[in-house]
């Protein structure tokens, strides 16, 4: 049946349980119902008396009334009005109330332009305030490089702290004072905790708290271009609006998609960006270190690869369509080909696809028994973020973690060794922490667990009710994607090639194979074999300073393309501006303009790789059969092209079912007496984000992060591929026993977590 | 009747074309300069506050409502966060004297002053950047100072130091 009310004589649907005003939202209508401390997300409060609206009761004994709509359930033929003058005149005095402090900012705020409270009071016809007396100052907080706090505008809407405390859960941040002399922020200065501050500048419907970063390089609204992207820092792919003006990108913001990450963003999809407007990004196509142009650097890498001695690596950093172009490239020339960096990291996207399908984070939200493997909030944290609203409803959660993760202090927390967690995972189905729930949900980090710790899971959840889900993160955006290559071998026998001098190029793809992808080590003992590496890139990683050939390509928010992920959902993101050669970084120089407003007409920035990669095949002469071979693989992955305004859709099951019967390696034997690795990571940390300045500026310092009994200043690390020596950082939270360090360092080891490792310690002096 | 009234009509109109015989009321302008009233809208230019500093914000409302689009700015941000624009300029061979901007302008620093007939021999050189537009007054109002009125604090103006304001809130007081 359909329900309905009705607001000024018009049928406004609802669904239950909503309030009039959520479904007056839902339905076009809240031009005639002004509201400030509802948000779609955190619920209603009843705060501000903004959303007032009349009741007419069905009888004739009751005077209508006012009311606030966001209180008020909606119920079937309710007689409700707005466009009376009592029900204005309370709209127009009640702004101008929540006005009446609020200091003359409009021109230098930057939430002008896009600001609730503006178009509130425009609405409501509220023009001159008749309040001449003084107005009450605050004085701000420094909150870090991150959100800037401008306490004078603030309307005391309650919205920020109900996220922060409420939702992100997050313990640094609350309301002060009493009175009339309320004020919201930390309880001193110093940079936010959550990894989800940023969202505070989208949910605070005044200029209170806005963006740092974008700040720096600030742009109006209406002058920016914005067009749907997706986030390209970890596998939950949360659906993004990057803004950019003069060929420059200045901001991210969220776009809502129920499924994924409804109202919010993490502080690495918001705040990772300026890896796009870098200094350090190449823009320029470098040979042996020169700056070249583009047709001579085709020139060198076509004959390079008619030599037919190249090798062909893929990334699962890259989006789906360039992967299978230089797939499709390797194909036509029979040459070897692999998507992931090492024989590890092929088994564990192997075990990541052969997964069942994945819950969505709307469905873990509502997940009631969750068990989460690893540190997720420093891997995927909008999935950690999902886990927190589960909570808010009840969820009984379980953390099975090397550390007392922050995650980990909200639920039953496990101590476990990383070599631990595989048998753990085993032996979940019948462990009472999945007993008696509805909806058992299990999450874990991919590479803290494993290949075989993954295969467990897999097996466990064949033992748990039907509807109990797995999903497993990585903090790169197209694991899946890059997944559906990872066929068995392929790296192995990429690198045999290499070692019996079968080939003596690489041509990689978005890869950091001698910095710090997985085996990284292994790569780095085969380089002296390589006569040439030839890097198509967007960072200034450590393999784009030592390759031979750079070839500089489009930024995700430059270019079009798929990305593919946790869920095997296959989302497309659009260009959204069209970056010129030149760094135009207000903050070096402001020469921006573009040719029409009389500014100097510069070169188009670097091209996608699917250009660079379909010139080449026209050079060898083959771009008819690359084509198709292109359009085959990618009709078959994705036979219904997503939209990238829509949900995306999902990876066809027959695709994972092939994934079901791949080896999986055994995990290496540890010893309770031995030393063993865990991965350290934070929130912010991603190949992306390291180069964006101000989240970097957050990052933790880095060492061996160990139980505060190892009496040591400092420890050497020996792996089959090298040594590490770095301070020990003492951790409270760390179980015994365990080392965990960064990826960086797993890379110089050629170690992986969970492997025993030899230690040197240095004692204090 | 009808006759009568036409030649009439006529005639009046005939009489005040008389009437000016012997007046001048051409200027003979360039060599004369013009008496302009102060309202006048000639070209914008970007004006100074009463202390010196420039009085542009780089709110952008000026371009937004330009019904030419002919300005473009960039905004900057000093040490003390106050925000300045960059680059500003405008693009003079599109502009209509219309005023839109001056209206539109909240600070009071773009305004039209007199200058209206310039001539250039390629059209490039119509684009006005920031130091050509910047001039050394306040223009038409000598007397407001945005920043006084504005909440934010600046180098030399900390909260509650602007006009009509209250000394900070003690935001650790829990007194009634
Ligand atoms: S700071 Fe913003 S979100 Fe928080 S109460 Fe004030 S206006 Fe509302
Ligand atoms: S959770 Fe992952 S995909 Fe979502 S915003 Fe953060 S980094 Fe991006
Ligand atoms: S006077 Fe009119 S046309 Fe000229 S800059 Fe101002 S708004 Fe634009
Ligand atoms: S409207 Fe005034 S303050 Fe705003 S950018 Fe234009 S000139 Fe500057
Ligand atoms: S939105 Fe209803 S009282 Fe604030």
């Amino acid at each position: 049946m359909k329900h309905v009310f009705f607001l000024d004589g018009q049928e406004i649907p609802f669904i239950p349980g909503q309030n009039v005003l959520e479904a007056a939202i839902a339905a076009g209508k809240d031009q005639q119902i002004p509201y400030f401390c509802f948000h779609p997300a955190l619920g209603s409060l009843g705060a501000c008396r903004q959303c007032a609206v009349k009741i007419y009761a069905h009888d004739s004994k009751h005077p209508p009334r006012i009311t606030m709509a966001c209180l008020l359930p909606a119920s079937d033929a309710l007689q409700l009005a707005t466009l009376e003058d009592d029900v204005h005149t309370e709209h127009r005095e009640i702004i101008e109330l929540l006005m009446t402090n609020h200091p003359l900012d409009c021109p230098v705020c930057d939430e002008g332009g896009q600001c609730h409270l503006q178009d509130m009071t425009v609405q409501t016809g509220h023009s001159v305030r008749h309040y001449s007396g003084p107005k009450r100052t605050y004085r701000n907080q420094d909150l870090g490089p991150l959100v800037y706090q401008e306490m004078n505008r603030c309307i005391t809407c309650y919205r920020c702290v109900r996220f922060y405390q409420d939702a992100a859960q997050g313990e640094d941040f609350g309301v002060f004072g009493s009175r009339n002399r309320v004020s919201f922020g930390r309880l001193e200065d110093g940079p936010l905790e959550s990894p989800f501050s940023g969202n505070l500048v989208e949910v605070c419907p005044t200029g209170v708290f806005t963006d740092k970063v974008f700040r720096h390089d600030y742009v109006r609204v209406w002058d920016l271009q914005q067009g749907p992207s997706v986030c390209p820092h970890c596998a939950v792919g949360c659906n993004t609006t990057p803004g950019a003006r003069l060929g420059t990108l200045r901001r991210i913001r969220n776009r809502i998609r129920p499924e994924i990450n409804g109202h919010f963003l993490c502080d690495r999809g918001r705040y990772a960006f300026p890896y796009v407007t870098a200094n350090s990004r190449p823009l320029q196509p470098r040979l042996m270190g020169e700056t070249t142009r583009q047709d001579a650097v085709l020139r060198q890498l076509a004959s390079r690869l008619e030599e037919g001695r190249s090798g062909f690596l893929g990334s699962p950093r890259e989006d789906l369509q360039s992967n299978l172009g230089l797939f499709a490239l390797a194909d036509c020339l029979h040459a070897p080909f692999a998507a992931v960096t090492s024989s590890w990291a092929e088994a564990l996207a192997q075990q990541c696809l052969a997964l069942p399908q994945a819950p969505s984070l709307q469905e873990v939200a509502a997940a009631d028994r969750i068990v989460v493997i690893g540190d997720l909030d420093s891997i995927a944290p909008m999935a950690g973020f999902a886990v927190r609203q589960a909570l808010r409803q009840g969820a009984a959660l379980t953390v099975l973690a090397s550390s007392r993760t922050e995650l980990a202090q909200k639920g039953d927390y496990r101590p476990l060794r990383p070599s631990a967690l595989r048998d753990q995972v085993a032996q979940l189905a019948d462990d009472p922490c999945l007993q008696g729930g509805r909806f058992p949900v299990l999450l874990a980090t991919a590479e803290t667990l494993g290949p075989s710790g993954l295969y467990a899971l897999r097996k466990t959840l064949e033992k748990l009710p039907a509807n109990a889900r797995a999903g497993a993160f990585v903090n790169r955006p197209n694991l899946f994607g890059a997944a559906y290559f990872a066929a068995d071998g392929h790296t192995e026998r990429l690198q045999q090639a290499l070692r019996q001098r079968k080939i003596n190029h690489l041509l990689c793809l978005g890869a950091d194979p001698l910095g710090e992808d997985w085996g990284a080590g292994t790569w780095r003992t085969l380089a002296p074999g390589l006569d040439g590496l030839t890097l198509l890139d967007m960072v200034d990683s450590e393999t784009a300073r030592s390759a031979e050939t750079l070839i500089p390509v489009a930024a995700f928010p430059e270019r079009a393309g798929l990305f593919v992920n946790y869920e095997g959902r296959i989302q497309a993101f659009s260009p959204v501006y069209r970056r010129e050669a030149q760094v135009l970084h207000s903050a070096v120089h402001g020469s921006g303009f573009p040719e029409a407003a009389g500014g100097v007409k510069h070169p188009l920035g670097p091209p996608p790789p699917l250009f660079w990669l379909g010139r080449l095949a026209e050079m060898l002469h083959l771009h008819e059969a690359w084509q198709k071979r292109l359009d085959f693989y990618l009709h078959f992955l994705c036979p219904e092209r997503p939209d990238p305004e829509g949900p995306g859709v999902l990876l066809p099951d027959t695709i994972r079912a092939r994934f079901e019967i791949a080896a999986v390696p055994a995990a290496r034997a540890v010893t309770p007496e031995q030393w063993e690795l865990d991965i350290f990571r934070w929130y912010g940390g991603e190949t992306l984000a390291d180069m964006a300045d101000e989240l970097h500026s957050l990052a933790p310092a880095r060492g061996l992060r160990v139980h505060p009994n190892v009496q040591a200043a400092a420890a050497t690390l020996h792996g089959p591929c090298g040594e590490l020596r770095l301070p020990v950082i003492a951790c409270a939270e760390m179980v015994q026993g365990v080392i965990a360090i960064d990826q960086e360092g797993f890379a110089e080891l050629g170690l992986y977590p969970g492997d025993p490792v030899e230690v040197s310690w240095e004692q204090r002096q | 009747m009808r006759v009568w009234r036409n030649i009439s009509e006529l005639g009046a109109g005939l009489w005040t074309t008389l009437r000016q015989l012997g007046r001048t009321s051409t200027v003979s302008y360039p060599e004369e300069p013009l008496n302009l009233p102060p309202r006048w809208r000639g070209r914008p230019v970007l004006t100074r506050d009463p202390d010196g500093d420039e009085r542009c914000v780089a709110c952008q409302l000026c371009s937004a409502v330009c019904p030419t689009r002919c300005i473009e700015l960039q905004a900057g941000e000093r040490p003390d966060t106050r925000r300045y624009p960059l680059t500003f300029r405008i693009n003079f061979s599109r502009c209509i004297f219309c005023g839109l901007c001056e209206e539109a302008c909240p600070t009071l620093a773009i305004q039209l002053l007199d200058e209206f007939a310039f001539s250039k021999e390629h059209h490039a050189d119509f684009i006005y950047e920031k130091e050509a537009l910047l001039i050394d007054g306040t223009g038409k109002h000598p007397h407001y100072n945005f920043y006084r009125h504005s909440g934010v604090a600046l180098q030399g103006k900390d909260k509650g130091e602007g006009i009509n304001e209250k000394a900070p809130v003690n935001v650790r007081s829990n007194l009634p």
